[in-house]
């Protein structure tokens, strides 16, 4: 939940952008970044594996062998064989590793379906989840941003700042729940409940999207602070720029460097979020579909989600690292923000 | 530079210390104080029970079933009578006690990677470093379900995922203050004077960096709250009778006529996880 926040708040200051600026070409630290990224997914891998496989109370074993399976003995051992359940655990760990390399991630214990067939079915549900999530997150976050800024009044500035802390103590299926009773319980709504429908893609996307905007105007309106008392708005202001176009063109695009480095932990509060989101609004997706697994103790399909999630964090992450340099002239040209923060303060 | 600033309507320091400007840091610290009183409260809940409520959080009263909110009820009762809040107050054990728990724990794994990559550096630190972007990998919540999964589901569980799950963020802070201590001057002079690395790192290194991995652990209790009711709502602690804040909130939300079963352990939540945050960013602004 606050998870983003957290990180955000604990995040050493832009790190990446200045590891490029030290005068590496930036074909080799894009180069290296590529390289990392894979290490990452597959060590990812690895350790869903592990506290999958070591951690206590549960195998493979123990939820085939269980009477609600449903498999014959035969499928029983073709499954056993597969998995390899009865070599040493660094053999099924070198198995898992070979298929998950060539993109395979295993067959459900339950459902028989191959878990990238299932994930795939789910995918496109979440991504209208999250991408409407993703969608209201920003815009609130620019709009509690722009009003800390320009609203006028001292004191509707300073209780639009203190907004976002009081989105990052609310939990999102609390929201969820909010939401469901006042406008399908009390006003009639009754789309809210309904996956299909816009409202209802719209309310879930709420619920979702709240906690993680909360981080996001955070980030906004420190780094508005800071950049409007730079010198070169000042001379944006002297040449007749209004105050919208100041916001839009001079302040957003250098303020979008910190954010766009969270883009990575945004991906993943999304997916994490939508666990109790499509639970909460009854909505089928990944989340549900690792909901269903986890009671079903089908562990393949728990790593599959976890491995897809991953993937998803490390790819947003290098596109985001990559892409951090090209967005702030002063970064690009090789001077590092840090040494610019310190020397303004 | 003030000169420079003039023209901000925004911003104006000259006036700092007019009397407005101190009513609004006075105000400040009454918000802090107010988050102090809720935060011991709690504690005391989760203490002693007993003082707060009359009401048994387990035997049903079937003669008092769905009361609304009132004086002798403050949360209304819930489908077998019981008092919510007296649920709500036997439950701030398991909720806020296992989110100590939780930090606890990453407190000292996330504390000690950290602070041994920091610390020696080189190759130590390049190993620790890959296991700390893999764990960051992994959404927060989902890696916290998967250890839940692995470990059965009970709300101390739920803590010890919770707990596993932050390790990475209190080991890239600590790992960060480290290397800023130890690239200090002060450092190099007291190895110069004979310190061992022993020494330093308890006499310097560690007392530098606990200010902002303190802000952060108070921080990361109050996402511990949010992630183990999380957790409980979606029934992967212990199951009922007990009265985990997420499962009250889980339990509420299945009867749509009796709103208040939701309200109850949902304000308590915010209000709780509010205070803690508030603490936290003072912490942060003092440090």
């Amino acid at each position: 939940m606050t998870d983003l926040a957290i990180a955000a708040a604990a995040q050493p200051s832009a790190p990446e952008a200045g590891g490029w600026a030290r005068g590496r070409p930036y074909l080799v630290y894009a180069a290296q970044r590529l390289a990392q990224a894979v290490v990452v997914i597959l060590l990812a891998y690895v350790l869903s594996f592990v506290l999958i496989t070591i951690l206590p109370g549960n195998a493979i074993a123990t939820t085939l062998a269980s009477p609600q399976s449903g498999l014959s003995p035969a499928q029983i051992k073709n499954v056993e064989n597969y998995y390899g359940v009865t070599k040493p655990i660094a053999v099924q760990l070198g198995l898992a590793l070979s298929r998950f390399v060539r993109g395979q991630l295993g067959v459900s214990l339950v459902t028989r379906q191959t878990v990238t067939s299932l994930i795939g079915g789910a995918l496109p549900y979440t991504l209208k989840l999250a991408g409407a999530a993703l969608a209201i997150a920003l815009v609130l976050a620019a709009v509690i941003a722009y009003g800390s800024q320009y609203l006028p009044g001292r004191w509707a500035r300073s209780v639009l700042r203190s907004v976002p802390s009081l989105f990052l103590s609310v939990p999102n299926f609390i929201i969820g729940l909010l939401l469901i009773h006042y406008f399908s319980f009390q006003l009639h709504t009754f789309d809210v409940l309904n996956p299909d429908s816009p409202v209802g893609t719209f309310f879930a996307g709420l619920a979702l999207g709240i906690p993680i905007c909360a981080p996001l105007a955070e980030v906004l309106i420190s780094n508005l602070d800071r950049e409007s008392s730079q010198e070169y708005v000042l001379v944006a202001r002297s040449r007749g720029l209004t105050q919208a176009r100041l916001f839009a063109r001079h302040l957003v695009k250098p303020s979008m460097l910190p954010a766009v480095t969270m883009a990575a932990l945004i991906a993943g509060e999304l997916m994490g979020g939508a666990i109790i989101t499509e639970e909460v609004f009854g909505r089928n997706g990944i989340g549900s579909v690792m909901y269903q697994a986890v009671s079903d103790q089908d562990t393949p399909v728990l790593q599959g989600v976890v491995a897809l999630a991953a993937v998803v964090f490390v790819v947003v992450n290098l596109i985001a690292d990559l892409a951090a340099p090209l967005l702030d002239p002063r970064v690009r040209l090789g001077r590092g923000r840090r040494e610019r923060a310190g020397g303004a303060s | 530079m003030s000169i420079a600033l003039a023209p901000e309507p925004t911003q104006s320091p000259p006036r700092r210390l007019t009397a407005a400007a101190r009513a609004a840091s006075a105000a400040v610290s009454l918000s802090v104080l107010v988050s102090f009183i809720v935060v011991v409260i709690v504690i005391l809940w989760s203490l002693f029970p007993s003082l707060f409520t009359s009401y048994s959080a387990v035997a049903a009263n079937p003669a008092e079933k769905f009361l609304g909110p009132g004086a002798q009820h403050w949360f209304g009762t819930d489908d077998l009578g019981r008092d919510e809040f007296a649920r709500v107050v036997y439950g701030a054990r398991s909720s806020v006690g296992t989110a100590l728990v939780a930090v606890g724990i990453g407190l000292f794994a996330g504390g000690l990677i950290g602070l041994l990559a920091g610390f020696a550096g080189g190759w130590a630190d390049a190993v620790l470093g890959r296991l700390v972007d893999t764990l960051l990998a992994i959404p927060g919540f989902l890696l916290a379900v998967v250890v839940v999964t692995g470990l059965g589901f009970t709300t101390l569980n739920a803590a010890i995922a919770t707990g596993i799950a932050s390790v990475a963020i209190f080991a890239r802070l600590m790992r960060a203050e480290t290397i800023k201590v130890r690239h200090s001057v002060f450092i190099e002079s007291s190895y110069l004077q004979g310190g061992s690395a022993g020494y330093v790192l308890f006499r310097h290194v560690l007392p530098n960096a606990y200010r902002s991995v303190l802000a952060l652990a108070v921080l990361q209790l109050g996402n511990a709250i949010i992630v183990i009711a999380a957790l409980a709502f979606l029934g992967y602690g212990s199951p009922p009778p007990a009265s985990d804040w997420g499962l009250l909130v889980a339990a509420g939300s299945t009867d749509a006529t009796a709103p208040w079963l939701v309200y109850g352990p949902a304000i308590v939540i915010v209000v709780t996880v509010l205070s803690i945050n508030r603490i936290s960013r003072w912490l942060r602004k003092t440090s």
